[in-house]
């Protein structure tokens, strides 16, 4: 019950970070905010294994400095012990802040544009411990990067991406690195293709996949405690004018994880609300 | 409904009466979602003198009406889509203010801007020596020009005297 009061708290909090993407839940994707655009985020991430389930919620933020540069950060909190591996899809316990750039964006035509956007975020560690392996680590700030590419438009999306992220040396312990990337593939129905002031509808299938380094702990490498794994699964984004949902499963279709380490985890979800604050502010001539 | 009629009756004239930049439709390229439309009209409707947006998604135009005696100028538009993320193509415009230069080079100033377009025909070239130093109401297409700066042509369409 303590626990659910808490969620709940969490979950109302005023929103502080995650940009909002207008795209898939798990994937990597381009959009960034416009230009003055304010958007809060705030959702529940679940991580479901053998030896129990992870969750994780928290408030994001996101504004738009530029047209094509948004700057953004993230507050988790967790709840659950799952003892699995480390991962950047799925929010963990880490503070994060950063700077997304849409360094490409190309307009071929109405309703169509294809962009890249990469970002670097610092991640520093939250003030809730990690469970499993990680648990006992002394934990130190890190450097995460991500780029993205590919296509929108009013019947299709396609995005690319990857990300990198690497944490400092604390007391001789060290978090793994985590190689991240993502494929997405999203369809909008020609009969949902509709006007502004209409919920916006848009179905994606999304393949996910992490590599996890070792662990290094009192300045030993633990055996076995890389990870290799790839998810997939689908989701929804729905957005009527300011307010987004948006949702969506993975199941492992490979894993490569020492299950004496990290038990079996079997399955990823996640439900995102957005509140999206678009700017009025004209300049005058 | 009756009522309604003559209400859209009456503020068409109002507009053309008085009105400066009276109707501008921009095609947007890039808005692939509502988020996107919504957007564009939230900035839009943030430019005094804004009336009505619509945003038609499916052809990328953003059609806006203007109110009596605003000084809206175009470019305030163009940096709404581009604040936005998106790219402005060609605008078709309706607008008052007077006739300058002379028959062979003439010039269209927005009333109650420092708008100032060189004219030229988009098809038929009209006889326009008589309408020179008179308020007039001008339709017609300002080409897109590159990102921050504003067509010095407007390729019009029809020319008469604003009553």
């Amino acid at each position: 019950m303590k626990s659910l009061m808490v969620l709940a708290c969490a979950f109302a909090l005023p929103g502080l970070a995650l940009a909002a993407d207008h795209g898939p839940v798990f994937s990597y994707a381009t959009p960034v905010n416009s230009q003055r655009e304010l958007s809060f985020d705030t959702g529940i991430f679940g991580r479901d294994g053998s030896r129990g389930t992870q969750l994780s919620t928290g408030s994001g933020f996101g504004y738009g400095l530029t047209p094509h540069i948004t700057i953004n950060a993230f507050l988790p909190a967790t709840f659950g012990s799952g003892s699995l591996p480390e991962s950047r899809l799925v929010p963990g316990s880490e503070w994060s802040a950063g700077a997304s750039w849409r360094f490409l964006h190309s307009v071929t035509s109405v309703g169509k544009r294809i962009e890249s956007t990469a970002s670097l975020a610092a991640v520093v560690p939250g003030t809730q411990p990690d469970s499993g392996v990680l648990a006992d680590l002394h934990r130190a700030p890190g450097v995460a990067t991500t780029v993205a590419t590919g296509l929108a438009s009013r019947s299709q999306y396609i995005w690319v991406g990857a990300g990198y992220t690497r944490f400092a040396e604390a007391s001789h312990d060290r978090r793994p690195d985590t190689l991240s990337w993502s494929g997405v593939y999203g369809y909008r129905p020609a009969a949902l293709r509709r006007g502004y002031d209409q919920w916006d509808y848009r179905g994606f299938a999304e393949l996910t996949g992490e590599h996890t380094g070792n662990v290094q702990t009192a300045g030993v490498i633990l055996p076995n405690s890389n990870t290799t794994t790839l998810w997939l699964g689908p989701s929804v984004l729905a957005i009527l004018k300011d307010f987004a949902i948006s949702g969506g499963v993975q199941a492992p279709i490979f894993r490569d994880a020492s299950d004496s380490i990290y038990g079996a985890e079997h399955l990823r979800f996640a439900i995102n609300f957005s509140y999206l604050k678009y700017s009025s502010h004209s300049s005058s001539h | 409904m009756k009522k309604t009629l003559v209400a859209t009756v009456l503020a068409l004239f109002t507009v053309s009466a008085h009105a400066e930049y009276e109707q501008i439709n921009l095609t947007v390229f890039g808005m692939d979602c509502a988020p996107c439309a919504h957007a564009i009209r939230v900035s839009m409707k943030g430019i005094q003198g804004v009336d009505i947006v619509d945003v038609d998604l499916n052809t990328g135009l953003v059609s806006i009406k203007l109110t009596p005696g605003n000084s809206a100028v175009v470019r305030q538009f163009n940096q709404a889509v581009e604040k936005n993320g998106f790219t402005h193509k060609d605008a078709t415009i309706v607008a008052r203010g007077t006739l300058t230069g002379s028959a062979s080079a003439p010039f269209f100033e927005v009333a109650g801007t420092q708008d100032r377009f060189a004219l030229i025909p988009a098809s038929t070239m009209l006889d326009i020596a008589p309408l020179l130093g008179k308020t007039v109401t001008i339709t017609g297409v300002l080409p897109q020009a590159s990102k921050g700066k504003l067509s010095d042509t407007l390729r019009y369409n029809t020319i008469t005297e604003a009553r």
